[in-house]
Formats: C-alpha cells, sequence, structure tokens
C-alpha cells in the first residue's frame, strides 16, 4: 500500500542520497544510498533500512516517546556499522521526508555515526552529506 | 511494500481487530479490519488506511511534532467517514504494534471517532471495541 516514491538528491557514481516519506519503501535496490526518510526511527523502520544494506539513515525521533522506542532503531543500524541519525520530532514533519532533509535537526545519533563526525544539533542536510562524504571515500 | 501476519485479536462476523506493527502492511484485505499499528499517525498513514477502507485505525501520535505532522493522517480518515485515534507516544512503543493495543492511551481523535463515543483518556483496547462494534452496526 505504500506506493511512494524515492527522490534521489545527490549522486556520485552509484552512491546516492535518497528521499522518501516511508522506510517502507526500502529494497536492496537501496543498498548503496544514504537513506532519508519521514518515518519514526523505531526498531521496525530500522530493520527495513538493515534489510536493505543501506549505508546510511536519517529518519525521525517521533517525540522518542515510551522507552525511547521513537530512536530503538539508532542502536539496530550500530550492531550493522550503519551511520543512523534522527531528527527532532518538531524540526520536520514525521510522514514527509522532504521535511526531513529540508528543516530536521538531528536530535540522536548512534556510534557508527558519532565516528564520522555527526553530532546533536546539526542539520539532516549537513549529517547526510558526512554520510555521504564517508560512503565515497570508503568506496575508493 | 512491507509484508507482515496480522495478528487478529478479535472478530466478530467478517468484521476484525487486526494488530500489525507498521501501517505500509495495509492492503485492500484489511478492508473489514479496525487496523491497529505502531505507525504515526501522519499524512500518509492516514492515506494508506484510507486507501484500503479500513474500518477503524489506531496509530500512535508520535510526539504529535511539528505542525501536529504526527496526528495529520485523522484528517485524512475524516473525509471518508473512518474513525481514526492516535496513542500518546508516552504510553505505547512506536514501532511496536502490541504496545499500542496493550498500554496505549488515546490522545487525539478525528471526527467521525468521536461521533462513536471515543475520547482522549481511554485506552486503545476500549476505543478498538468501539470502533469494532460501529462496524458491526454499520455492517447489518
Amino acid at each position: 500500500m505504500a506506493h511512494d516514491e524515492q527522490t534521489v538528491i545527490k549522486q556520485q557514481g552509484i552512491y546516492r542520497i535518497i528521499v522518501t516519506d516511508t522506510a517502507g519503501t526500502y529494497t536492496e535496490k537501496n543498498k548503496n544510498d544514504v537513506l532519508i526518510d519521514g518515518s519514526h526511527f523505531g526498531i521496525n523502520s530500522a530493520e527495513m533500512a538493515v534489510k536493505a544494506g543501506a549505508q546510511g539513515r536519517i529518519g525521525n525521533d517521533a517525540g522518542i516517546g515510551k522507552n525511547n522506542a521513537g530512536i530503538a532503531g539508532l542502536k539496530l543500524l550500530d550492531q550493522h556499522g550503519i551511520p543512523g541519525a534522527a531528527v527532532s520530532a518538531m524540526s520536520a514533519k514525521i510522514g514527509v521526508g522532504a521535511s526531513t532533509y529540508a528543516t530536521g535537526k538531528v536530535s540522536s545519533v548512534n556510534e557508527a555515526a558519532k565516528k564520522l563526525g555527526i553530532k546533536v544539533g546539526m542539520t539532516a542536510k549537513e549529517a547526510a552529506d558526512i554520510m555521504f562524504q564517508a560512503l565515497l571515500k570508503k568506496a575508493k | 511494500m512491507v509484508h507482515e501476519v496480522h495478528k487478529i485479536v478479535k472478530q466478530q462476523g467478517k468484521y476484525r481487530i487486526a494488530i500489525a506493527n507498521s501501517a505500509t502492511s495495509i492492503t485492500g484485505d484489511n478492508k473489514n479490519d479496525v487496523f491497529i499499528c505502531a505507525s504515526h499517525s501522519g499524512i500518509n498513514v492516514g492515506q494508506y488506511a484510507a486507501q484500503a477502507n479500513v474500518k477503524g485505525f489506531i496509530g500512535n501520535d508520535a510526539g504529535i511534532g511539528l505542525e501536529e505532522a504526527g496526528v495529520a493522517g485523522l484528517k485524512v480518515l475524516d473525509e471518508k467517514g473512518i474513525p481514526g485515534a492516535a496513542v500518546s507516544s508516552m504510553s505505547a512503543e512506536i514501532g511496536v504494534g502490541p504496545t499500542t493495543y496493550e498500554t496505549g492511551v488515546i490522545s487525539v481523535v478525528n471526527k467521525a471517532a468521536q461521533k462513536i463515543g471515543i475520547k482522549s483518556g481511554i485506552t486503545a483496547k476500549q476505543a478498538a471495541d468501539l470502533m469494532l462494534q460501529a462496524a458491526v452496526k454499520q455492517g447489518k
């Protein structure tokens, strides 16, 4: 039922930054991508990114909420060495991927993202660029 | 887009209460269901549920967030007269469907839900039962 499109924001060789409304659109075609979406960063949406073989992901912290469920997926990405960051629910409209990218401010990061220099307070655009540059560097 | 086996917690005739983690797993097969999930209740999620013509919808309010995007989908459901409600992100774990049903407390309701007696502060279970009874009554 989720027929949302994926928009390519940047591309260099086979590597891309992709924006989409929902993590439900992720497939193995995204294995060379930094993924930006409007989904929460709970455990199931992170599983979708891991299954797709994503190179990085930025989602929404969904107000973080009970048992930090809104960002529980960041740890899962760490288990696979994938950098992950969530933007504050007050900085971007959940469900709207373009909003995550355009106005999102990073509120939570995982260990893999920290290692790349991604920090709380950065814009989603800055974080995405850092993930993308790290990916290009790794591929060399 | 996402394949998930929905857990059926109640059934009355052809009408059911179905639980899923993600709204991206909704299909036309859910047209007789009160659909409970742990997605945010944003615009795209409202669209998936409306397209499937579900009999009722309960999701997570995702902290409500910027421009109330976390519950923007409830209005989409109202356009089709479908009762919709969201549970507080502090009452249930976003991304984990069973917690919406087991521990969720309603924070936001749409007009169609109000009409059948659903109010903020009641449990997700109570709200789901009201939606199921309304569907059964309407189906008679």
